[in-house]
């Protein structure tokens, strides 16, 4: 058991940190968008091999649905967001977010 | 596992090529299909409502929102992204790799999480009865983003 939870910790390790790499360097707002999908997707993987790992199959699932609903929830404002942005800017660079500055 | 281990190594490659793609409608592609494989990988681990919702609202729903979103800024994808980016995120990402190979064995027995006792009863019975706060978070959350987004798609009076 401990090889397989080993293997998906490994796993979504990589996926939690290819998200971050992508949020730090990238700089268009769908493309950071999608980084954060990639962070959630490794944490997901986690709940669910933890889960798996330590006998408690049901109560992972049922957390992981909560996750999926409330990232419906997130990618629908969060594009509704996006979308207003480039109304407004007439672009979807980051950089020129920094134009809202006080 | 050797099935289960190349599902988890196109998981992983099909998310670096969903951030790293210049096309963002390809990038929402390969988002998709690493939904789609993370489904299957829920399956074969016994999780059958965790893969159906991965499969059906990830992979589905959420590809639908991306792609409406991508159609409808169609003409501010030209992003020009720093060129650092293209060859610092390889390396950064092998370099991560091997030191998670190294360190990931040792932190097992440290990460804190908790041995359950044996679970009894169906799953609908654990989501229902034994989270069922959890259920009520989620239809105030799903309620946040209606409303989030109706008020963000609001139109605007003629006297603004």
């Amino acid at each position: 058991m401990s090889n397989t939870w080993y293997l998906y910790l490994f796993f979504s390790a990589a996926l939690v940190f290819a998200g971050l790499l992508g949020l730090l360097g990238k700089r268009n707002l769908i493309k950071l968008f999608i980084c954060i999908e990639v962070v959630g997707k490794g944490v997901s993987l986690l709940l669910l091999s933890t889960g798996f790992a330590k006998g408690s199959m049901l109560t992972a699932q049922a957390l992981v649905i909560t996750y999926i609903v409330i990232e419906v929830s997130l990618v629908a404002t969060a594009l509704a967001l996006i979308i207003n942005i480039y109304r407004t800017t007439r672009s979807l660079d980051i950089r020129g977010l920094a134009k809202l500055k006080g | 596992m050797i099935l289960q281990t190349a599902l988890l190594i196109g998981l992983v490659v099909f998310s670096v090529l969903a951030i790293l793609l210049k096309d963002l409608l390809r990038s929402a592609i390969a988002l998709a299909v690493s939904s789609l494989l993370l489904g299957i990988i829920f399956f074969r681990m016994g999780a059958p409502y965790a893969g159906v919702f991965e499969i059906s609202v990830v992979a589905g729903l959420i590809t639908v929102l991306f792609i409406l979103t991508i159609a409808l800024v169609h003409k501010g994808d030209e992003v020009r992204e720093s060129r650092l980016v293209n060859w610092a995120f390889p390396l950064a990402f092998v370099v991560f790799l091997v030191i998670d190979a190294l360190v990931m064995k040792g932190l097992i027995g440290k990460v804190p999480a908790l041995a359950s006792g044996a679970e009894s009863g169906t799953f609908g019975e654990v989501l229902w009865k034994g989270r069922t706060l959890d259920l009520v978070g989620q239809i105030a959350v799903i309620l946040a983003g209606v409303f989030a987004v109706l008020a963000l798609f609001r139109k605007r009076d003629k006297h603004e």
